[in-house]
């Protein structure tokens, strides 16, 4: 972890969006600093060129546009490191092209996804840093490197191979450049080449969070071990070539030796492209696609040194939807604490082989940590208790309600089957606990496939809705009081009969106070709409129900958001 | 949120407008510190002008609604539109205050 938080400049000409932008990075942890146009935004970099670790650039603008302001940025020593993320409203291909070519790091097309800002801008960050500990590697290195004349490496983790190209790169003249470059073709010949992992495969370790632990643990099978990266240096009179050539199948680089606008979205799979334009003066690949020659012209002259590197890219592939290492280790480990809570896939599957029925959910926080909860209560092979919790606020507060909250429903076991009681026995217990104004609101009910009934009790929920198989919606009733409020509340049992096929959806009400695109909020109505149009596509999971409006919603979200099926067999 | 404070014989009224929502609470906390600082008997909160108020805005409400008890004063909410009515009915606060219904 950095011992300063990370430090973004925000240029949009925008206030709204300045201010978006703003307060999602600043509930990600980050500082951030701010500038109306491109004029303002030089005159900061130009006073602080050592104060920012990533910028967010606007495209359009007055005075001075997004793509001078990153012209002259990467003409720039001082500044021309700095991952550079451009916004567009308008998503145009040539808009995307010439913004890559002149070196941007990133395209997020507006409106902001609130996900996609905050890994790309944590991507951005990381590569910043790691490129400035491989610069910071290599001042530290011997220049002994500069004697090298001819010679053979071969190497076999990533760690090797960074270790490598820090070395190799200070047999150059451009070495502050080209050890991205290098770093970023070694760490191709190991993933692509040696460990087989493809664009798509990527694409979902990077989604899942499991790139690395996949690497390592690819290198530790057979093939793994087995399998080398082979680099050879050879100087000659007007430059320095390199060859590396890993023992994979080959893969089809021709897909990869550009950026294309398509994948200016995507999160990974331009390192090629980018170490081809950071100072390597050509990179060919063989045709199966498993040896690449590189060659760097030397000579103060030549056009390609005298051009400005674009700052890289060279780890992409890190992003996720972790929270970004500016949050606090703290903070990430509570997160990863709280989504333990959750049931896990194992329990909704022993579920559905033990009763049949079918649980999905959507769990989504607006930010890093969130004050929802949902729980299931296994009774027995007929019955099962579901519930949904929502804390009063968002962030910290309120999820370290729901650890507390996640204790006492296990204590309120002995009551299970009697949802009126288990909501008084979890009120009774949190009455005291919470602080002045905090509340919580619930939902627990009993699927009871025996009886064809859902028994619940609410404590100011959305009600609970049930789509039967005709795609007729039952509206449940939410009302009770909030937990935690009173020590004397009581709750009533209600009841929605059940039948085969149908399906439960119970939500948070962060669902229906979400917002669309269109500036207008779902409501209790569209809830209820979108579990009707869910029947004609017989989609029975929170997925299928959610998928259209998710679609459109705005983010950052407002409130946490949960949802919670439970198809009937 | 906007809001202003109109005394009267029965007591001051804290009349609300525009929403009420998690980001307010600042700008609530203050309001109810000046109205519970005019150590009347009852406190009134007119929400008729209130279009909007989500599940936080139930969250102030309850801190009135104990901080007043401390201090031993009433307290009444008025003419809540149709919205913010279904919300309170929701989490059954007319079991917590007196609500009067336009």
């Amino acid at each position: 972890m950095s011992a300063a938080p990370a430090r973004a400049l925000v240029v949009d000409d925008e206030r709204m969006n300045r201010e978006v932008i703003v307060a999602n990075l600043r509930a990600a942890g980050f500082e951030t600093v701010t500038a109306e146009d491109g004029v303002q935004a030089w005159g900061i970099l130009n006073a602080h060129p050592n104060s920012f670790d990533v910028i967010l650039l606007d495209r359009r603008m007055p005075r001075m546009n997004g793509m001078e302001l990153l012209t002259r940025l990467k003409a720039d020593e001082r500044l021309n490191h700095i991952p550079v993320i451009m916004q567009t409203a308008y998503a145009e291909t040539e808009d995307i092209s010439e913004g890559i070519t002149a070196g941007a790091y990133y395209y997020l097309a507006k409106p902001l996804d609130r996900r996609l800002l905050l890994s790309v801008t944590e991507a951005a960050i990381a590569d910043h840093q790691r490129r400035l500990r491989l610069q910071d590697d290599l001042d530290k290195r011997t220049t002994a490197m500069r004697l090298l004349d001819r010679g053979r490496f071969r190497f076999r983790t990533l760690d090797e191979g960074h270790t490598l190209a820090v070395a190799l790169a200070r047999a150059c003249p451009q070495a502050r450049h080209l050890v991205a470059g290098l770093s970023e073709l070694f760490t191709n010949a190991v993933e692509h080449g040696n460990l087989g992992i493809d664009f798509d495969e990527k694409a979902e370790l990077v989604a899942a969070k499991r790139w690395r632990q996949e690497i390592e643990a690819r290198l530790d099978t057979p093939r793994g071990r087995g399998r080398w990266v082979d680099v050879q240096v050879d100087r000659q009179a007007d430059g320095v070539r390199f060859v590396i050539r890993d023992q994979g199948d080959g893969f089809n680089w021709r897909a990869f030796d550009r950026i294309s606008p398509e994948r200016a979205f995507a999160p990974h799979g331009r390192g090629i492209a980018l170490a081809r334009r950071l100072a390597f003066t050509s990179v060919e690949f063989n045709d199966a696609g498993n040896e690449v020659t590189c060659w760097v012209a030397s000579g103060g002259n030549d056009a390609q040194a005298e051009t400005p590197p674009s700052v890289t890219c060279t780890e992409a592939a890190v992003i996720s939807e972790a929270p970004p290492e500016t949050v606090s280790e703290e903070i990430q480990l509570a997160r990863t604490m709280q989504m333990e809570l959750l049931p896990s896939a194992q329990s909704l599957a022993e579920i559905e082989r033990r009763l049949g029925v079918r649980l999905s959910a959507h769990f989504e926080t607006s930010s890093t940590l969130g004050g929802d909860l949902w729980g299931l209560q296994p009774i027995d092979d007929g019955r099962l208790g579901l519930w949904l919790a929502d804390f009063s606020g968002h962030g910290l507060t309120a999820a370290l309600n729901t650890f507390r909250l996640h204790s006492l429903v296990a204590n309120c076991t002995p009551v299970a089957d009697m949802p009126a009681a288990f909501l008084a026995e979890v009120n009774r217990r949190l009455v005291g606990l919470l602080p002045l104004g905090q509340y919580a609101t619930m939902l627990y009910g009993v699927v009871d496939l025996v009886a064809g009934s859902f028994r619940y009790a609410a404590a100011a929920m959305p009600p609970p809705l049930l789509r039967r198989p005709d795609g007729q919606v039952v509206r449940g009733d939410g009302a009770g009081l909030p937990l935690g409020v009173s020590a004397h509340a009581v709750y009533a049992e209600r009841n929605i009969p059940l039948c085969p096929g149908a399906l439960l959806f119970m939500a948070s009400d962060g669902l229906a106070d979400s917002m669309a695109l269109d500036g207008n909020r779902l409501g209790a109505a569209g809830v209820e709409s979108l579990l009707e149009a869910s029947a004609r596509n017989l989609g029975k999971d929170t997925d299928a129900v959610l998928a259209p409006f998710l679609a459109q919603i705005q983010r950052p979200l407002r409130d946490d958001l949960t949802a919670l099926c439970c198809a009937c067999p | 949120m906007k809001y202003r404070i109109i005394d009267s014989d029965a007591g001051p009224t804290l009349v609300l407008s525009d929403q009420l929502l998690f980001d307010h609470r600042d700008i609530f906390d203050t309001a109810i510190d000046k109205l519970l600082a005019r150590k009347q008997p009852f406190v009134a909160v007119d929400m008729a002008g209130l279009t909007y108020m989500d599940s936080a805005g139930l969250g102030m409400l309850l801190t009135l609604r104990d901080r007043a008890e401390h201090a031993g004063i009433g307290v009444s909410l008025l003419r809540p539109s149709k919205d913010v009515a279904e919300l309170l009915d929701l989490a059954c606060f007319g079991s917590l205050f007196t609500i009067e219904r336009g």
